[in-house]
């Protein structure tokens, strides 16, 4: 970090009203070292705040055409993107997790809409529960647990809505669809949820010490 | 632009008794610094990094508020005896512009025009002197020729310049620049510098942060600052060419117009006995680009010896690197390096890839994006672990590169917890306990203070005498003829590859008559009709609704003038994934009358017709998709997204900020996606592998590059955070909007076809 860009960090730890749950100790020390010019943190939605929401969309969404097959059916893809929705909701809270695991599936829509609106439910699904968890046990248990509780979550979304997508684009029947949850849809999705927790899991520690920094 | 300037007060700023701490008073910053700053002036603040020189330059420009002192800008008592003045800060900052280091992360949009117009609609300024205020800061910084084009795709000066165009389009008063030259090589510095020279002539305040010795040379003051406090603050003239602090001694010939360099070719290289990098014939160019970069390219470089590499931006230096260590593949020719084939004619093969990476190390541009382990150490050993070294001989690695480069101490620090100078010798370091025999490094010392500079040089000349081959990319010539056996240029390209695109795109979109029908459409109304359609088309299950579907698809296209070839094939990989589908759809359908049976597989005349149906109708969607993404700009999809989100704003949903949130996503696709390559070629270079090794190395890799692509995605959000505080954004103001939308004639011909065609699906 160069000192300017210290400073940056300065300045952004005291206008933006900490990422939610975590301001406790600033009113403490407000006087000393809050250079707060009062002007950017007006209303929730700071300038920080914007541009946080904006690179982590960009990202979800550079992640979300990063696809490869993760399992012998080459149609079903994996993508990384889950992560950045996940790590969205425990450095934010549970509105950045919406705000990312929607906006970031837009570009997707004009490709293949039903898909994507299956895959804003899964994100959905997985990010949400997993940061309403770490809200409130904010510790590696409560962050393993809440991926535990999305991921199933997730997985029971990703099932459902392959009932209803898959006939829309194929010729089968709900019935055939279900035939294939069991040998296809679950080892794919639990294999998919599987790489998103453990990669989580892996670079939350270093990613929860960069943002430390920072708020 | 003096035109019209709402404040022109005596004094630009006042500040008194000033003092700023990092952590609660532990250590000042700044430490009671009072300065006068009269308008007109043009002050240039200058010293080694951590002397306070940029926290000022904040204060200046309003960003932060100090822990300690008194206040006053642009007439404006910003800080009263310690309390920060919301209004009043708001007040003065309307008035003050600030351009920051990173050229990139200071544009919002992909288009100039609508750029430099987002910081007036801020200040609720009415169309018609939006429209003045665009035109009068492009032509301020020339840029009025490119008005349509992608800020995002120009040069680092281009967009620097544009930078101060969107702060001078808010007609402030003052302007603060920290650093605007760090990240740009000579030409682009000599741009931004006209610029600032240009504007001062005209009477607007400049309070310039640098440490380029001749950018001090048009300003009538220099203030020195130094461990927090002003150490000299004189005229221009005098400070020049200060001697005692020695940082600001200019190199004895910093101008680079002394002799012409030879160009980098087979002629400039000494015809010795067997090279360690042979290179012949090599040509490549970028996906889009219509010339090569790099055009018939050969040379060699003997064992031993340092060359310097430098070039204009886009000459293709860069990439010569990349190609060097196997991170891109030519076009044409041949590649040996360390012994071992790169290309030639086939690329290398996964061992021989492995054998490279062992022996030829790569230091890519700003290297510190590259640090991502929880210490330096662990960062530092992650080169010799994936050379797959005992566990004692990584240590001993480890050890070896950090003494080299003085940073022992810092072994068991978090990387991101260093100084940016730090920041780099540690990458650095993780690339020389590889203990590559052969070393290219892309502007090694860019943006660095003089004392990293030096650790770096003396590092270089380490290397050198234990006989390592280097390849320094820089922009330096002092720097380059200090180190280098050799002193090459890159073959000057077919002029800056950026220019010309600019110009290119530039002109189809400034006659905006000739852009079709379906381009011109109201966003709004395009966005609706077109997911409408997408949406309906999978209700389509006869021949006759597939051919109204059809009919619609292809009118579309035909009035959108698209070329149906080019576009399909920008969507061929999904055309792949429908012919696996349709195959599935195939032999799944059992009803109607076996055509053949294959075991147990049959195909039914139901079947085909099925597989028609369903893939044909997927594939229009995807075509549709296509047409509107071609014909759409990011901007007006951003634009039609927040007049679609509008209504919600009744229910409490902050549709202005989530529109902002969305267009600036799309803004930093390309930055992100660009940053993520070049992480992964730097952590490839150093032997991470995500496609081999063992479970635990491939998870190791792959965070290798996760975590870097987190910071650097920080990072930009940092930058991004204060970009949008420059130009005055604030949640909930009332923005007044410089392109405005009024369906025409067009749109209500476009929204009846889309009924008419839903219409007729429903109906058939």
């Amino acid at each position: 970090m160069s000192v300017s860009s210290r400073i940056r960090m300065q300045f952004v730890r005291s206008v933006a009203p900490a990422a939610e749950g975590a301001a406790s100790d600033a009113s403490s020390t407000a006087k000393l070292g809050s250079h707060n010019t009062g002007v950017a943190d007006s209303g929730r939605w700071s300038t920080r705040r914007i541009a946080m929401y904006a690179l982590f969309v960009a990202l979800a969404m550079v992640t979300s055409f990063i696809e490869f097959p993760i399992t012998p059916v080459t149609w079903l893809k994996y993508d990384p993107s889950g992560i950045v929705c996940l790590i969205a909701g425990f450095a934010y809270g549970p509105s950045a997790a919406v705000i990312v695991s929607v906006l970031g599936f837009v570009p997707h829509m004009f490709a293949d809409p039903w898909g994507s609106l299956m895959a804003v439910l899964v994100a959905l699904c997985l990010s949400v529960p997993a940061s309403l968890i770490y809200r409130k046990v904010r510790s590696r248990k409560g962050a393993a647990l809440g991926i535990l509780a999305g991921a199933v979550l997730a997985i029971v979304a990703a099932l459902l809505g392959n009932l209803v997508v898959t006939p829309i684009y194929a010729h089968m029947s709900y019935a055939a669809v279900a035939a294939m949850i069991l040998p296809i849809l679950l080892p794919f999705n639990v294999a998919k949820m599987a790489i998103h927790a453990v990669v989580t899991f892996l670079i939350y520690k270093p990613i929860s010490n960069l943002l430390a920094k920072q708020q | 632009m003096p035109a019209n300037r709402s404040h022109s007060p005596a004094i630009a700023a006042e500040l008194n008794h000033i003092r700023f701490s990092y952590d609660h008073g532990a250590s000042w910053a700044l430490d009671d610094v009072s300065l006068t700053i009269r308008a007109g002036e043009r002050v240039c603040l200058v010293g080694p990094n951590g002397s306070g020189k940029s926290t000022l330059a904040r204060l200046i420009a309003g960003l932060t508020a100090p822990d300690a002192g008194d206040i006053t800008l642009l007439d404006h008592h910003v800080v009263a005896d310690v309390t920060p003045n919301a209004d009043e800060y708001r007040a003065a900052r309307r008035g003050i512009g600030v351009v920051f280091q990173n050229p990139e992360d200071q544009l919002l949009t992909t288009v100039l025009e609508d750029d430099v117009a987002f910081g007036p609609e801020n200040l609720g300024l009415d169309r018609t002197v939006i429209a003045t205020r665009i035109r009068q800061s492009l032509d301020a910084v020339d840029m009025s020729s490119v008005r349509r084009a992608d800020p995002t795709r120009m040069s680092g000066g281009q967009q620097q310049r544009a930078a101060i165009a969107g702060m001078l389009a808010m007609n402030p008063a003052m302007l603060v620049l920290d650093e605007p030259t760090a990240m740009l090589d000579e030409t682009a510095r000599a741009e931004v510098m006209r610029v600032l020279d240009a504007l001062q002539q005209r009477g607007t305040t400049i309070v310039h942060v640098t440490h380029h010795p001749n950018e001090t040379r048009h300003a009538d003051r220099v203030i020195h600052m130094e461990s927090g406090h002003i150490a000299e603050d004189a005229s221009g003239q005098a400070t020049a060419q200060c001697p005692e602090t020695g940082v600001l001694t200019p190199p004895p010939a910093a101008d680079d117009s002394s002799t012409p360099l030879p160009v980098l070719s087979n002629s400039s290289t000494p015809q010795n006995n067997a090279p360690i990098i042979r290179v012949s014939h090599l040509t490549y160019r970028y996906a889009d680009g219509e010339r090569p970069v790099i055009d018939d390219l050969s040379f060699s470089i003997q064992p031993g010896e340092t060359v310097a590499l430098m070039g204009t931006n886009g000459s293709g230096k860069s990439t010569l690197a990349r190609l060097l260590c196997a991170l891109a593949r030519p076009e044409s020719g041949t590649i040996e390096a360390a012994g071992i084939p790169v290309v030639r004619p086939k690329p290398a093969h996964r061992k021989q890839i492995a054998q490279l990476r062992r022996r030829v190390g790569y230091v890519m541009q700003h290297p510190e994006q590259q640090l991502f382990a929880e210490t330096v150490a662990e960062d530092v050993a992650y080169g010799p672990r994936n050379q797959g070294l005992s566990d004692a001989d990584v240590q001993q690695r480890v050890r070896e590169a950090l003494a080299l480069l003085h940073i022992e101490h810092l072994a068991d620090r978090s990387p991101f917890d260093l100084s940016g100078g730090q920041q780099r010798l540690a990458a650095i370091a993780g690339v020389v306990a590889c203990r590559p025999d052969v070393l290219v490094m892309d502007e090694p010392t860019a943006s660095l203070d003089v004392q990293a500079k030096a650790r770096i040089h003396e590092l270089l000349h380490t290397l050198k005498e234990r006989g390592v081959t280097m390849l320094i990319i820089t922009h330096d010539r002092a720097e380059a003829e200090s180190l280098a056996d050799r002193v090459v240029r890159m073959p000057s390209p077919s002029e800056a590859q950026s220019s010309p695109s600019i110009q290119r795109d530039a002109a189809p979109q400034s006659k905006t008559d000739h852009r079709s029908p379906v381009h011109q459409l109201d966003p709004r109304v395009k966005m609706v009709g077109f997911l409408a359609a997408m949406f309906t088309m999978f209700a389509v299950n006869t021949p006759a609704q597939l051919a109204t579907g059809i009919a619609f698809t292809l009118a579309v296209m035909m009035a959108g003038r698209l070329n149906p070839i080019r576009l399909l094939a920008t969507i061929h990989p999904i055309l792949a994934l429908m012919a696996v589908m349709s195959l599935c759809n195939l032999v799944v359908v059992r009803t109607g009358t076996p055509l053949f049976t294959w075991g147990p597989l049959s195909v039914t005349d139901d079947g085909v017709t099925i597989a028609v149906l369903y893939t044909c109708r997927f594939a229009l969607v995807i075509i549709l998709g296509a047409i509107f993404l071609t014909t759409t700009t990011p901007t007006a999809i951003t634009d039609a997204f927040e007049a679609l989100l509008h209504p919600f704003g009744r229910f409490g949903l902050h549709t202005q900020e989530i529109a902002l949130v969305m267009s600036l996503a799309l803004r930093f696709i390309p930055t992100l996606t660009d940053e993520t390559r070049s992480i992964i070629d730097a952590q490839a270079a150093r032997g991470g592998s995500i496609e081999t090794g063992s479970l635990s190395q491939r998870i190791k890799a792959m965070s290798a590059i996760i975590v870097p692509v987190f910071a650097g995605t920080l990072r930009h959000a940092d930058n991004l955070s204060l970009a949008l505080d420059a130009r005055c954004y604030e949640e909930g103001i009332v923005r007044t909007h410089w392109r405005v939308f009024a369906p025409s004639a067009r749109d209500a011909v476009f929204a009846v076809t889309v009924i008419a065609y839903i219409v007729a699906i429903v109906v058939l």
